[in-house]
C-alpha cells in the first residue's frame, strides 16, 4: 500500500459524503491526514490538559479533543446502525464493513497493549463509557471504532506524557468521587467489580466517573437478580470483562472486542501467555487461536510449521482436523490481513 | 533455525531459573553449541539403578521442536531398551511419539520413567530383554545393579 494511493483514496473518497458508509471510509482514511495535526494538538494538548481537564465526564472526551472527526465516529455508529435496521439486501454488505472495520480495532489494542502503555487503555475505555452514555444499545460497537482511532495514533510517548500531566488532576478528582461515593452509596459496588488492575489511575478515575450515571441502574438490577451482568445487557460497564468473548471468537469479538483484550490481559484466564513451542509471547490473534479440540493452544506461527511437517496437535498428537480448522483459520486469516493492511498503513504514513 | 535456537535459548533460561525444581535432573548446555546439552540423571529409587548417576548426550536437530532431539546414554546402563554399546536409548517419545511441546527437560522426566519402567517387548538390549521376558527378575535386577555400581557410582578409593 502506498501513501499516495491512501490520499488519493482518501480524497476522493471524500468528496461524496452522502452515503453513510462511503463516509465512514473518508473518516477512516483522514486519519492518514489528519496525523500530522494531530500530534501537533497532542503537544498542544499536553499543555492544555493541565487546565481543563477537570470537567468531569467531558474529561474523557477533553483529552481526545478532535471533535470533528469523534463527532463523526458517533454519526457514523447511528448511520451504520439505521441502515442495518433498514436491512435487506443492503444487510449483508454493511455487515461486511462493520466487519472489516471492527477487526482492525482489535489489532491496534493488542499492539497497544504489547506497548504496554496503560494510558491508550485507560483513554479508550473512558471514551467508551461515555459513548454508552450517549448511545447506549451497542457501546461496545462504539468502542470499536474509537479505539481504532485512538489506537491509531503512532504518538504514544506523548499518550503518556498526558497522562503523567493528568494524573495530578486525577487525585484531585478522585477525593471528589470519593465524597460522591459517600453521597450515593451505589457507586461504591462499582469498584469490586472494577476488572483491570493493570489500568493507571487515570482509568480508573474517568471510567468511575462516567460510569456514575448509570450506576443506579446497575444497583437495581444486580440487587434484583443479585448476580452479575450479562454480556449483552445495556447497562453492562464497558470496563467490565467479557468472558464469552474467549469461547467464541467470531459472534462476540464484534462488539466486545475492547473487554475481551483487557480480560485476557488482566486475568489468569488458562490461555498461556507464551507459545508452548516457540515461547514467544503470544498475541491477541493467537491467544483467540483454538486448532484443536483437546485446547491446546500455540501460535500461528508454529501451527503452520506443524500443518508443513506432520500436522498432528504437539497436545494430544492427533493430526489436526481440518474441517473446523479451515473454518477457525477464515476468521483466523480475516483479522491477519486486517492487521497487515493496518501496519502497512502505519508504514506508508510514517 | 532461527526458532530452535531462540527456543533452546528459552530452555536454557527456563533451566536456569528452576535448578532446584527437579533435583534428579542436571541440564547442562555446551558452552560453544546451544545444540549440544548433556544431562546428569538421577537413577529413580527402589530399581536397580538406584544411587548411580548417568550421563545423557543431546543433539539436537535444527527442525527441533518439531523434530525430537537425539539422546543416547553415556554411561554404560544394562536396560532393555537401551542398545549396551551406543547407548541408544528406544522411547516412543523420542521416535514417532514426539510433540514439540516436550521439552529437554521432560524428555529426561521420560528417561527416568523408562528406567523404572522396562518395556522389554521392544529391546535394543537382548540379554536384558530376554531376562524380563522369561520372568528372570532377579537375573535383571542383579545385572543392571552391577553395571550401575560399575559404571554410574563414583569410584571407590
Amino acid at each position: 500500500m502506498d501513501s499516495d494511493s491512501i490520499n488519493n483514496i482518501s480524497s476522493s473518497a471524500s468528496n461524496c459524503k452522502d452515503l453513510s458508509r462511503k463516509k465512514r471510509r473518508s473518516a477512516k482514511l483522514k486519519q492518514c491526514k489528519l496525523d500530522a495535526r494531530r500530534e501537533q494538538w497532542l503537544s498542544q494538548s499536553a499543555v492544555k490538559n493541565k487546565g481543563c481537564c477537570k470537567e468531569g465526564t467531558n474529561g474523557g472526551d477533553s483529552k481526545q479533543t478532535r471533535p470533528g472527526e469523534r463527532d463523526r465516529s458517533l454519526e457514523n455508529l447511528e448511520m451504520r446502525r439505521i441502515d442495518e435496521a433498514n436491512g435487506g439486501g443492503e444487510n449483508g454488505s454493511v455487515q461486511h464493513e462493520s466487519d472489516s472495520e471492527s477487526s482492525p480495532s482489535n489489532s491496534p489494542t493488542s499492539i497497544g497493549l504489547l506497548g504496554g502503555t496503560g494510558s491508550g487503555i485507560s483513554f479508550t475505555n473512558s471514551s467508551s463509557s461515555s459513548c454508552s452514555s450517549s448511545s447506549t444499545s451497542s457501546g461496545g460497537c462504539c468502542s470499536g471504532s474509537i479505539t481504532e482511532e485512538e489506537g491509531d495514533n503512532g504518538c504514544l510517548d506523548d499518550w503518556e506524557a498526558v497522562a503523567d500531566a493528568l494524573a495530578a488532576d486525577d487525585d484531585k478528582q478522585e477525593t471528589e468521587r470519593n465524597e460522591n461515593n459517600r453521597e450515593n452509596p451505589c457507586v461504591g459496588s462499582t469498584p469490586g467489580h472494577e476488572p483491570s488492575p493493570q489500568l493507571g489511575s487515570n482509568g480508573a478515575g474517568s471510567d468511575l466517573r462516567n460510569a456514575k450515571p448509570e450506576c443506579p441502574r446497575m444497583v437495581q438490577r444486580a440487587t434484583g437478580n443479585s448476580r452479575a451482568w450479562k454480556a449483552d445487557d445495556a447497562f453492562r460497564p464497558q470496563t467490565l470483562p467479557n468472558l464469552s468473548k474467549q469461547r467464541s471468537f467470531p459472534a462476540t469479538d464484534r462488539h466486545f472486542g475492547q473487554g475481551g483484550v483487557s480480560w485476557a490481559r488482566s486475568s489468569a484466564f488458562p490461555v498461556p501467555s507464551s507459545c508452548p513451542i516457540c515461547y514467544e509471547d503470544l498475541d491477541f490473534t493467537d491467544s483467540s487461536f483454538l486448532p484443536c479440540l483437546c485446547g491446546f493452544r500455540l501460535c500461528l506461527f508454529c501451527h503452520k510449521r506443524i500443518l508443513e511437517e506432520d500436522g498432528r496437535c504437539p497436545g494430544c498428537r492427533k493430526p489436526y482436523e481440518h474441517d473446523p480448522l479451515e473454518t477457525e483459520a477464515t476468521v483466523q486469516g480475516g483479522s491477519l490481513t486486517f492487521r497487515l493492511a493496518r501496519s502497512c498503513s502505519m508504514i506508508a504514513r510514517s | 533455525m532461527k526458532a530452535s535456537r531462540a527456543r533452546l535459548f528459552k530452555e536454557y533460561k527456563e533451566v536456569q531459573r528452576e535448578k532446584a525444581a527437579d533435583p534428579d535432573i542436571q541440564l547442562v548446555c555446551d558452552d560453544s553449541n546451544i545444540f549440544k546439552w548433556t544431562a546428569l540423571i538421577k537413577g529413580p529409587s527402589e530399581t536397580p539403578y538406584e544411587g548411580g548417576v548417568f550421563q545423557l548426550a543431546f543433539a539436537v536437530p535444527e527442525q527441533y521442536p518439531l523434530q525430537p532431539p537425539q539422546v543416547r546414554f553415556l554411561t554404560k546402563i544394562f536396560h532393555p531398551n537401551v542398545h549396551f554399546k551406543t547407548g541408544e536409548i528406544c522411547l516412543d517419545i523420542l521416535k514417532n511419539a514426539w510433540s514439540p511441546a516436550w521439552t529437554l527437560q521432560s524428555v529426561c522426566r521420560a528417561i527416568i520413567a523408562l528406567m523404572a519402567h522396562p518395556e522389554p517387548d521392544s529391546p535394543l538390549n537382548c540379554d536384558s530383554g530376554n531376562l524380563l521376558r522369561s520372568g528372570d527378575i532377579r537375573g535383571y535386577q542383579s545385572m543392571a545393579r552391577m553395571y550401575t555400581r560399575l559404571a554410574a557410582m563414583p569410584k571407590k578409593g
